[in-house]
């Protein structure tokens, strides 16, 4: 016997290789078919583990920024609706200015200045509904960190006459979202430091006489926030009431020159009495029917033209918010029983309101930058989203055209395989013996 | 007369040789049949003067081609390929159940946090509020379905093994029988190929479920072995196997045991080798366990963050949010003891577990082992870290020690040296998952802390994120007051009044305690924007804020951002939460995928050596139409011969009767 050689084939078995061969050949076929038909190269996590991770976790990005696209449509929605309320709200204190020039007209009789009032008071209605205007889902536009379900209320009979029922301040834009709501006590509420809006009124003063007063200015606004906080602090008012009583008054001593002592009242008391005693009564002298300035209350000053008379009084009041000047319009213009008092009101009316608005003109800037940051944020999160989606193929798609090539390639592979099998089998020497 | 004798001789080998060829012909496709040639001798010629003169031909013997080490080389390689392929085969079905993209697990977690976002933007809408829930029953009910599957799995697993098992048994039996056919037919002289043949075809069947090593005797009987050394068949008597828990309580890690003399031997898993059982027992006991951890970590993981971040928000009707999955809880299932014939546990200690961190889980199953009573190790089953303990620095009795999250607490009695536990803390996780309540007004979205810029403030500080630690928080309003850019006093330090500085660092967290506690209370506020001297931010509790009509709590939504920025939690070995489904993916998938691969190089491996065993047992057709054709050749020339031989004799007759 010979040695058998190593070339030597057992028919079964290489009827089994190939069969089997065949098989693999037929598999990677359909698989071939499988990856074009679904597109994807990787069918399952161990076609290629690291491009399956990649690919969910893309998918998982691009679920999230559409969710916090949604996010920021709700956003933008909310500040939108927000920056046009305020909008709104600038054009009515608008109307309401000009009307408040009209009724200082001195030819107007106190009934036409009461309708006046009238149209003013829907005016104030108006701004008023526009600041606790909610957003579509019920959320208040001007709810600042958090709020109330109404966060402004008002009038009220004790001072202050109306609040910010919610916690002042903004939210912070992040990388993908804005906030929901501005910040409603920066555009609405007054800060005697920071704003400085005091309504100053006069008592009634005789026709024939006038006495009038210009604009209240913060001169330091260090005493007028220490003198806020204690009025706050002792009743809970914003700030306090200073009356200025005149107690005497000469102009006929000297002729042209006038003379008058007039004493502070300040409720509640909060200045700490010390040296320089801020209110003793104070004596003045100065040319009649010229602008005297009155420096003597902490912090503030403001001057008057006129004549003054003994028992006169004025007025200062803290307005703390856009409500309470229009509040202190309607009733100053329409209650005014003269020239003096219209005039008064008006002058006063129309500095606050230009406060007012300042006001919120700030704030609607400041949603204007929200919704160009909304943009921004929109584009990015745009590209993001292609630019994952890009990810997401590149680690999971079928280049199409290898995946046809590789389909066309194991075709004529198991063709060749099959056509040969059959061939090969049929050759046989037992086809030779006959 | 010997010419006559000469060609009948001649005939009758040639025949044999036809028979033979015909024989190999008709076993070409018998499994384990061997080729076999007749192996002819020449009888010794007869001594005359003229020298030998040539008695003819003798059949020496019928001879089994076959090479031991071929054969054992070709069986050694099927058994390797065997344990792959039906790994690999079982991957495939595991590796489904964890499918990616918008259908799968992952997609669903990620669907359930981010309906919060709806919420966040809408927290009064009870349908948002209901899509969250609904979405919370799906992944919980996905997970259970998953779990469910996993049982499937295991079931088949167990079902395949214990079959599996019978036919070694079976088999090893059909051994030791041929194993005495054989000694008996040994005494004749001649081997009995056709027996051989069948004993080495029955261990290479065996060796498709258990490698085995077979050590021959004088006898001609063959001792099969497995597990290195433990004796299946020594010569006529087979052991029988049978599948034995190492610890109680379900398949997972049962090993295959011998039976002898009425003990049961363990086998470690590891010496096994190559088959089909030690290919399911390790995508049983590695595998499988791996899956069912992975997926029991992120759902144990998920739930209790979720658990967690809803105790620190309100609900619509202000009261503290409750649990939104079913709680954790370890029980009997989670950790186990030895069972017989395993090493029993002597001591009294009973051991329970406990969550400390569900960001350090570490997807494994652990095994403790007391060398004292409050000392030892735990092994970690994944990857085999040690762990030593008492550990440094100590724990708290009776926690015994805190790995990878979990603490492993001494509940009662006393161990004893050699007490073992086997300790599945992600288990039941899955199977038992469920939503809590369906209310949508007790989900609580709202936060329990607000931050408050003061309204005089005239810098551009801004409120970057504001998140409660404790709930509910402490009443007092903690006031943050600005000395300038970069300092702020505190309102909560004592004594008052409160001097000491702290930096300000815009976007650093400020946290709700001097100093911070571990873990972190009360709550942690980054603001942005730089401060003016005098600004100040304050913390207040909300529902005392809502109490008083400053804010509606039903309008927050605090707590709905910060459920959604669970998200973005490292949590899964450093992975965010909501990509830990990728990770799971990925590593199931690495084990098919290197599965695979292994399968085709054993296949590959195991059917050159087939071929090349085959290149010498093997029937080839061809070659045995050649030997028909050689044989019938000579047969026929053998035949002339008779004949040659009768017309000599004839003729010599025919002269003698002239």
């Amino acid at each position: 016997m010979s040695n058998p050689s190593f070339a030597r084939l057992g028919s079964a078995n290489s009827y089994d290789a190939a069969r089997s061969n065949l098989m693999t050949r037929q598999t990677n076929l359909v698989n071939a078919q499988e990856h074009l038909t679904s597109g994807k190269r990787v069918n399952t996590a161990s076609d290629d583990p690291t491009a399956a991770a990649q690919a969910e976790r893309a998918l998982t990005r691009m679920s999230r920024i559409n969710t916090d696209q949604r996010a920021l449509d709700a956003q933008r929605n909310a500040i939108t609706q927000a920056e046009s309320t305020l909008g709104d709200v600038n054009d009515a204190l608008q109307i309401f200015r000009e009307l408040v020039v009209n009724a200082g007209s001195g030819t107007l009789t106190s009934a036409e200045r009461s309708i006046i009032a009238g149209q003013l008071q829907g005016l104030r209605d108006q701004v008023f509904a526009l600041s606790n205007r909610k957003d579509t889902n019920g959320q208040p536009l001007f709810g600042a960190l958090a709020s109330a379900l109404t966060p402004f209320v008002g009038p009220q009979g004790t001072a202050p006459d109306y609040t910010f029922k919610g916690l002042p301040g903004q939210t912070a834009s992040s990388e993908v979202a804005i906030p929901f709501s501005v910040d409603g006590d920066s555009a609405f509420m007054h800060q005697p430091a920071r704003d400085g809006v005091f309504n100053a009124s006069v008592s009634t003063i005789p026709v024939g006489r006038t006495l009038t007063t210009d604009n209240v200015v913060v001169t330091n606004t260090t005493t007028v926030a220490a003198t806020a906080a204690a009025a706050f602090a002792a009743t809970g008012v914003p700030y306090p009431v200073y009356s200025i009583s005149f107690t005497a008054v000469d102009s006929t001593t000297t002729p042209g020159t006038t003379t008058a002592t007039y004493t502070i009242t300040e409720t509640p008391s909060v200045t700490p009495l010390g040296a320089p005693a801020p209110f003793a009564p104070v004596n003045i002298s100065y040319p009649s029917n010229t602008a005297v300035a009155i420096t003597t209350i902490p912090g503030l000053s403001f001057s008057f033209t006129g004549t003054p008379a003994v028992g006169d009084t004025i007025t200062i009041n803290e307005r703390p918010s856009i409500f309470s000047v229009l509040d202190d319009a309607i009733k100053n213009i329409g209650g005014a029983t003269n020239n003096n008092a219209a005039a008064q009101a008006v002058s006063q009316a129309l500095a606050n309101i230009d406060i007012g608005m300042s006001r919120v003109s700030a704030v609607r800037g400041q949603a204007g930058d929200l919704l160009n940051r909304a943009d921004n944020i929109s584009s990015n999160q745009g590209k993001r989203s292609i630019q994952l989606e890009d990810d997401r193929s590149r680690a999971e798609d079928l280049d199409m055209i290898k995946g046809i090539s590789d389909f066309q390639n194991q075709q004529t592979g198991y063709q060749a395989a099959l056509q040969s099998y059959a061939q090969v089998q049929k050759l046989s020497l037992f086809n030779y013996i006959s | 007369m010997s010419i006559l004798n000469i060609g009948t001789r001649a005939l009758q080998a040639n025949q044999v040789a036809l028979q033979t060829a015909g024989n190999n012909i008709a076993n070409v496709n018998t499994p384990g049949y061997s080729r076999q040639t007749v192996v002819l001798q020449t009888v010794e010629g007869q001594f005359t003067g003229s020298g030998y003169i040539g008695k003819g031909v003798d059949i020496s013997t019928i001879q089994r081609n076959f090479s031991a080490f071929l054969t054992r080389q070709s069986t050694l390689a099927s058994s390797t390929q065997a344990a792959d392929t039906v790994r690999a085969g079982y991957l495939k079905q595991l590796e489904v159940l964890f499918p990616g993209g918008a259908n799968g697990l992952g997609a669903s977690i990620n669907d359930m946090l981010n309906a919060f976002s709806d919420v966040a933007s809408a927290p009064t809408d009870l349908t948002a509020r209901t899509v969250v829930l609904t979405r919370v029953d799906e992944t919980a009910a996905r997970m259970r379905s998953a779990s469910l599957q996993l049982d499937d799995l295991q079931n088949g697993v167990s079902q395949a093994l214990s079959q599996k098992v019978n036919v070694i048994n079976s088999l090893a039996q059909s051994i030791a029988d041929v194993n005495g056919s054989i000694a008996r037919a040994n005494g004749s002289g001649q081997p009995p190929n056709d027996l051989l043949d069948r004993r080495d075809q029955l261990v290479r069947e065996l060796n498709q479920y258990v490698q085995t090593s077979s050590i021959a005797a004088d006898d001609g009987t063959v001792g099969i072995f497995i597990g290195g050394s433990q004796s299946l068949v020594l010569g006529t008597t087979a052991s029988t196997v049978s599948l034995v828990q190492d610890f109680g309580g379900g398949a997972v890690y049962n090993k295959l045991a011998i039976n002898r003399n009425g003990s049961q031997i363990m086998l470690d898993e590891k010496a096994l080798g190559g088959g089909e059982i030690p290919g399911l027992l390790r995508f049983q006991n590695t595998d499988l366990v791996e899956g069912r951890n992975l997926l029991g970590r992120l759902t144990m993981a998920i739930s209790n963050e979720m658990n967690a971040q809803q105790a620190l928000g309100l609900d619509l009707d202000g009261n503290v949010g409750g649990n939104i999955f079913s709680p954790t809880s370890f029980g009997s299932q989670n950790v186990l003891t030895p069972t017989s014939p395993g090493q029993l546990n002597t001591g009294t200690a009973s051991i329970t577990l406990s969550i400390s961190d569900t960001s350090k889980f570490a997807a494994s199953d652990y095994e403790v082992n007391f060398t004292g009573a409050a000392a030892g190790t735990i092994t970690r089953r994944s990857d085999g870290l040690v762990v030593t303990f008492p550990q440094v620095p100590p724990t708290v009795a009776p926690i015994l020690a805190t790995l990878d999250g979990i603490n492993v607490v001494n509940s009662a009695g006393v161990a004893a040296a050699g007490d073992r536990f086997l300790l599945k803390p992600f288990a039941t996780s899955a199977s038992t998952i469920s939503r809590e309540f369906s209310t949508p007004r007790a989900l609580a979205v709202a936060s329990p802390v607000l931050g408050q810029m003061g309204s005089a403030n005239t810098g551009s500080l801004q409120q970057t994120s504001l998140v409660a630690r404790s709930n509910p928080p402490s009443v007092t309003p903690v006031t943050l007051t600005f000395t300038g850019a970069n300092s702020y006093t505190r309102s909560d330090e004592l004594p008052i009044p409160n001097t000491t500085v702290y930096a300000y660092t815009a976007g650093v967290p400020i946290e709700g305690t001097v100093p911070a506690t571990t873990p972190l209370s009360q709550w942690s506020v980054t603001l942005q924007g730089s401060p003016k001297a005098g600004d100040t931010f304050t913390v207040s509790n909300s529902v005392v804020l809502d109490a008083a009509g400053t804010i509606s709590l039903k309008l927050n939504s605090g707590n709905a951002t910060a459920m959604m920025n669970l998200r973005d939690k490292p949590m899964f070995d450093g992975a965010v939460l909501s990509d830990g489904y990728a990770g799971l993916m990925a590593q199931i998938g690495i084990r098919g995928q290197s599965a695979n691969y292994a399968a085709e190089v054993s296949t590959a491996v195991a059917s050159n050596l087939e071929k090349d065993r085959t290149s010498v047992s093997g029937v080839n057709l061809d070659e045995e139409a050649a030997k028909l054709l050689q044989f019938q050749q000579a047969y026929q020339a053998c035949a002339k011969t008779v004949q040659i031989a009768q017309s000599i004799f004839d003729t010599l007759i025919q002269t003698m009767s002239r």
